[in-house]
């Protein structure tokens, strides 16, 4: 049975394709050495299954190994500590077959770990969890051998293959060991590691980071890469400037690829520092409250679409750091149509519109993430156009936990609101699906948007395995859902992954940003 | 015995104070819009996984159980957790306190080193340019915005000159702990290529916080040694034929400094108020910062902690403060 | 009038403080002349995204945001805001703490020594502390800056006019017209308010030069009114970003924050010398 379905690339070790395009050139034959990685974001616990974010991967991706893992861009699924999965013809039976691995403390990964991780993920319902709330049922995953694991999903999912990278197996036997109080573990796990990763934990202090050492057993071997880093550490630094000025001296080796263009351009002119281009899949839109006047009136979300400056957002205020994405899917994402044409900074067009509508135009609130200055830019940017056409509106910018918070509830969730929507699994329902879905109004759909044609669409490639009609109806829906304004589609971010000159060998995913170390090595 | 009794008295209003405080910092953390609940299950979660977090924290409880479940971990020393980091926030505060404390210790020090001398001076010397220089420079200390002048120290010694490190409180992971002191404890190791590096790191955010500091001790030490050279008794002693230098130093100063000690609950509390944002600028992983990364969180168990603790830490402070006062000025004490 | 006029003439005569009250007085000035002094005062509310972090020049005096908008038009627009939440805090802080305080000191039971102990508990934490918690709840706006503002500095004046009610009423005169059955109103009103009537200005104005930098620090925190409002503190957030390059973005907010709580601060100083010569500060020894 086809294993995935978008790509023709079927079952096969992992080792060939991960080299093609990790492998080191030659170098020197002093060992490794140690990277130091300078993170925007606070490494609040190490615990895999209570966090899900993109700005602290790297502790997920590096002390960890999940059954599959995502690699290089566009993302490419490949078996990782599994050898190879079968799928039944019912697509509800998943099988894994695991690969002699073994955890830092030396025992074997077994794959009664593998099921006792998802249990724990499912029990502990934070992180990852709601990519499998209502598709595997806890308990349900089963080890016939220590060799081989079994999930029978409850219902057919298209997307589940692309979500087991976020099963990170956890030793079983040593978390148990240090439960308290029936807590899962989850206060030893916060600060300590009881995975198989490439790395092995060495120090942690939530106020400065975290420390790992090579994990010289890893299952995957170290052969591939010449010289690989014996140390890697995770340091929180949650200022720009320290993290650009450390980079230019040669203090750290690496940060986040998503710094505001004006200091990539002094990263760039270091001589110390190489910065890597890569198209990401992050998209920067504008949630809007489809569910209330006047924005419920499809001229009103026009006249928005058209009040908004995408040029002197992305061309100046950017500088030109992202390409703009019509849609609500990034636009390097398949399933997104190559050919539309999108919104412009039309403000006649908004005028027209403004004038169809039909519902009693009020002052709007307009959302913006404190702290995220980016947000604010774009919404002040907007209040500009607004104005020009004649609609009030105020700015509102608020913390992230307010925000979230706000955006579930109806009555409480901002007109529109702009923020980003990041790559948790590469497929087109990690957006549309989400973002769009009837079923997800309140929790992920936070536009209260449901359009009945959309949501065929997106239930349809839900659960299909047939890849042309996943495409056509991704495609289709995107098309529906920028006809129908839907939100403010702004643009599709670009990584700047700014390493020093003698890194080598980095490989950039849009789920890993470019943070699994395993594969680097410095001169 | 005056004194006594006014500490006594002090000490038994520490218990209530504390509990008002607690009380009005309960009641405006529950008037919060923000559903910290629904940050920390996560971006996608449900309203199944957002009730159950609810019910673990206790949050689904009535106001009145919550307030007295708090009031009851409080006396036991539990602030409760931390809605973003999920660890018990005494942990947080108490790992976090002596980066404050070595911070404010080293600015209060410095502040007095160089104040009380200049105050004396200008004093001494009033009316002359440099009293009026010095007069400036304690206008100003006390008109600027601490977090705009740490911005200007940054952008022209860290990042224009780069002599200073922009922030941090030491590179990487420090000295050992042993007493959380950075300075003693890399001292104690004699690790100096240590004790160095924190102390390059420690210039920029403690002379920010000292400057405002400073010109406080300065203003009150002039004004001090002014009243008591202008006293029956220094005329007095100079009438009798005791030297100018001795009387300054033996009589004058002692009744200056007592000035000072008695702003130094003043000082303190500048010195607190300022340093939540210049830790934040500095990245000073202290109390203040962790106040503003909990304002940033919306994670409100944190910040009633924060205040709790600083408030304990104020009230504590102007206590010792009464009681030396006691203690040195001989008209307190009949 | 007389008295004001004996004012205005003790203040010319102390040069700080003459200069202080010119700052405060310019203040004023600039922020109602705010649409004409500026050089374009349409950029408050609009943006010109390809003009964005130009340096100081002829057209524009501090340069350009990170919006395209002219930093000197901003700053002068952003003096309103300042004053207004200043005038209101400090003017909601004493409506609330001149009543509290002479009502406490006046009567002598329970009910004033709890009205004190609850002013102690605001005072036992320093200002800004409670101030963060309180607009860290209410959410990032002006109005409710104000409000923390105002529920965080009543005690002061409260404590203030306790105290110096108390000592009034030890006065000869306020005895007798007690004593010859004057109501509590009156006496507190006609006797108590004029005899402290000095400190209160004293304290006021040095008041106010706390109550702006407790705001600019509110918005630095971004607890302050929300992008792409000109408040000084916040454009000073903003401008972090763009350092080292955009010098004169961070520069000229934190000038204007200094000049004029240095120009309370200095009036303040020299009210402080002519109403209350017991706290004076000895310049002429």
């Amino acid at each position: 049975m086809r294993l995935f379905d978008h790509s023709p690339r079927l079952v096969r070790l992992a080792a060939a394709a991960v080299l093609a395009a990790g492998a080191a050139v030659a170098a020197p034959a002093q060992a490794g050495g140690k990277f130091i990685f300078a993170n925007s974001s606070a490494y609040d616990t190490l615990d895999p299954h209570a966090i899900f974010d993109v700005g602290r991967v790297a502790s997920r991706i590096n002390l960890y190994d999940g059954l599959m893992r995502w690699f290089d861009n566009p993302p490419h699924l490949e078996p990782w500590l599994a050898e190879k999965v079968d799928i039944s013809d019912d697509g509800l039976t998943y099988t894994f077959t695991l690969r002699d691995a073994k955890f830092h403390d030396g025992s074997p990964v077994e794959a009664s770990d593998v099921a006792y991780s998802i249990d724990r993920i499912l029990e502990m319902k934070k992180g990852a969890y709601s990519l499998f709330e209502g598709t595997v049922a806890p308990g349900s995953t089963k080890a016939p051998d220590a060799k081989t694991v079994v999930f029978t999903l409850s219902k057919p999912s298209a997307i589940f293959l692309a979500t087991v990278p976020e099963i990170h197996v956890v030793n079983e036997e040593l978390v148990r060991a240090n439960e308290a109080d029936g807590d899962l573990g989850t206060a030893w796990l916060s600060k300590n590691d009881a995975g198989s990763g490439s790395f092995r934990l060495t120090r942690y202090d939530p106020a400065i980071g975290w420390q790992a050492t090579r994990f010289e057993d890893h299952f995957f071997g170290w052969d591939m890469v010449e010289d690989p880093l014996d140390t890697i550490e995770f340091r929180t630094v949650v200022e720009i400037n320290s993290r650009v000025l450390g980079l230019m001296n040669g203090d750290f080796h690496g940060t986040d690829g998503y710094l505001p263009q004006d200091q990539v351009k002094r990263l760039a002119a270091s001589e110390n520092v190489v910065v890597d281009e890569q198209e990401s899949m992050r998209i920067f839109y504008s949630i809007i409250h489809n569910g209330r006047p006047p924005m419920n009136d499809v001229n009103f979300r026009k006249a928005l679409s058209y009040s908004f400056d995408y040029d002197g957002f992305i061309d100046n205020i950017l500088s030109g750091s992202v390409a703009r994405d019509p849609v609500p899917l990034p636009n390097n994402m398949w399933g997104a149509p190559a050919d539309v044409e999108g919104y412009t900074y039309d403000l006649e067009k908004a005028k027209e519109h403004l004038a169809m509508v039909k519902e009693e135009v009020r002052e709007i609130t307009l959302g913006a993430l404190a702290g995220y200055g980016q947000t604010e830019q774009a919404a002040a940017l907007l209040q500009n156009g607004l104005n020009k056409i004649g609609i009030e509106s105020k700015i509102v910018s608020e913390t992230w936990p307010v925000a979230s918070g706000k955006m579930r509830d109806e009555e409480q969730m901002y007109d529109p609101l702009f923020l980003w929507k990041s790559t948790y699994y590469a497929d087109p329902n990690n957006w549309l699906g989400e973002m769009y879905a009837c079923e997800q109004i309140g929790a992920r759909n936070n536009s209260w948007y449901c359009n009945e044609e959309v949501d065929a669409l997106l239930s349809e490639a839900r659960t299909s395995t047939d890849q042309a009609l996943r495409k056509a109806n991704y495609e289709k829906a995107n098309r529906l859902l920028m006809e129908d304004a839907a939100g403010i589609f702004v643009y599709n971010t670009k990584w700047f992954g700014p390493f020093n000159k003698d890194v080598k060998g980095v490989r950039f995913s849009p789920i890993g940003n470019g943070q699994e170390m395993r594969w680097v090595s410095m001169d | 015995m005056r004194a006594l009794v006014l500490t006594v008295n002090r000490l038994a209003w520490f218990v209530p104070t504390l509990l008002g405080l607690l009380a009005i910092t309960f009641t405006i953390s529950h008037l919060i819009p923000a559903d910290p609940i629904a940050f920390i299950a996560g971006d996608n979660a449900t309203a199944e996984q957002i009730a159950a977090l609810k019910a673990k924290f206790g949050v689904d409880k009535p106001i009145p159980v919550q307030l007295w479940n708090y009031v009851l971990g409080v006396a036991q020393g539990d602030f409760g957790v931390s809605l973003y980091t999920q660890r018990p926030i005494v942990d947080d505060l108490v790992g976090r306190l002596p980066a404050t404390l070595e911070l404010a210790f080293v600015s209060i020090v410095a502040s007095a080193i160089l104040g009380i001398p200049l105050g004396v001076l200008a004093a001494v010397r009033r009316n002359s340019w440099l009293d009026h220089a010095l007069r400036v420079f304690t206008v100003s200390g006390l008109a600027i915005a601490a977090f705009w002048l740490a911005i200007l120290f940054q952008l022209l010694f860290a990042m224009r000159l780069g002599w200073t490190p922009l922030q941090g409180r030491v590179d990487g992971w420090g000295p050992d702990v042993i007493t959380g002191f950075f300075l003693i404890d890399s001292a104690v190791a004699g690790d100096w290529g240590v004790f160095r590096d924190v102390v390059a790191h420690m210039i920029l955010p403690a002379v920010t916080l000292g400057f405002p500091a400073m010109a406080t001790v300065m203003r009150f030490t002039r004004a001090g040694v002014l009243d008591a050279i202008n006293s029956n008794y220094v005329d007095y002693q100079l009438a009798m034929g005791v030297p100018h230098r001795v009387v300054i130093w033996r009589y004058v100063l002692r009744n200056a400094l007592i000035g000072t000690v008695t702003q130094l609950g003043l000082i303190l509390g500048n010195l607190i108020a300022n340093a939540v944002v210049v830790e934040a600028v500095f990245d000073w992983p202290g109390l203040g910062l962790y106040a503003v990364n909990s304002i940033l969180q919306s994670d409100y168990n944190a910040i009633m902690g924060f205040t709790l603790v600083i408030g304990a830490v104020f009230i504590i402070a102007n206590l010792l403060v009464d009681v030396t006062h006691g203690l040195i000025d001989p008209r307190e004490s009949h | 009038m007389a008295t004001f006029r004996f004012l205005l003439r003790k203040l010319a005569a102390d040069r700080t403080a003459a200069l202080g009250a010119l700052i405060v007085v310019l203040l004023v000035a600039v922020a109602i002349a705010a649409p004409v002094l500026s050089t374009h005062p349409e950029d408050v509310t609009e943006f010109h995204p390809p003009e964005r972090l130009l340096g100081p020049s002829g057209d524009h005096y501090f340069g350009t945001d990170r919006m395209g908008s002219d930093v000197y038009s901003r700053i002068l627009f952003g003096a309103r805001i300042t004053i207004s939440i200043a005038v209101i805090a400090i003017g909601v802080s004493v409506l609330i703490g001149v009543p509290v305080g002479l009502v406490a000191g006046y009567y002598r039971n329970w009910a004033s020594d709890a009205l004190m102990r609850v002013s102690d508990i605001f005072l036992a934490v320093p200002q800004i502390v409670l101030a963060i918690a309180i607009a860290q709840t209410l959410g990032p706006s002006i109005e409710n800056v104000i409000l923390a503002l105002s529920a965080t500095y009543w005690p002061f004046w409260a404590r203030l006019v306790y105290a110096e009610t108390r000592s009034a009423l030890n006065e000869t005169y306020v005895e007798a017209s007690i004593a010859l059955g004057a109501s509590p109103w009156r006496v507190m009103l006609l006797h108590v308010l004029p005899n402290i009537s000095s400190s209160l200005i004293v304290r006021t104005t040095i008041g106010m030069g706390g109550t702006i930098l407790t705001a600019a620090v509110l918005g630095f925190l971004g607890l302050g009114p929300p992008a792409p409002s000109p408040e000084w503190g916040r454009t000073i957030a903003e401008s972090r970003e763009f350092l080292p390059e955009a010098w004169w973005y961070a520069t000229a907010p934190g000038l204007a924050i200094f000049l004029v709580v240095m120009g309370f601060n200095l009036l303040g100083d020299g009210l402080r010398d002519i109403l209350d010569p017991r706290t004076r500060r000895s310049t002429d020894g």
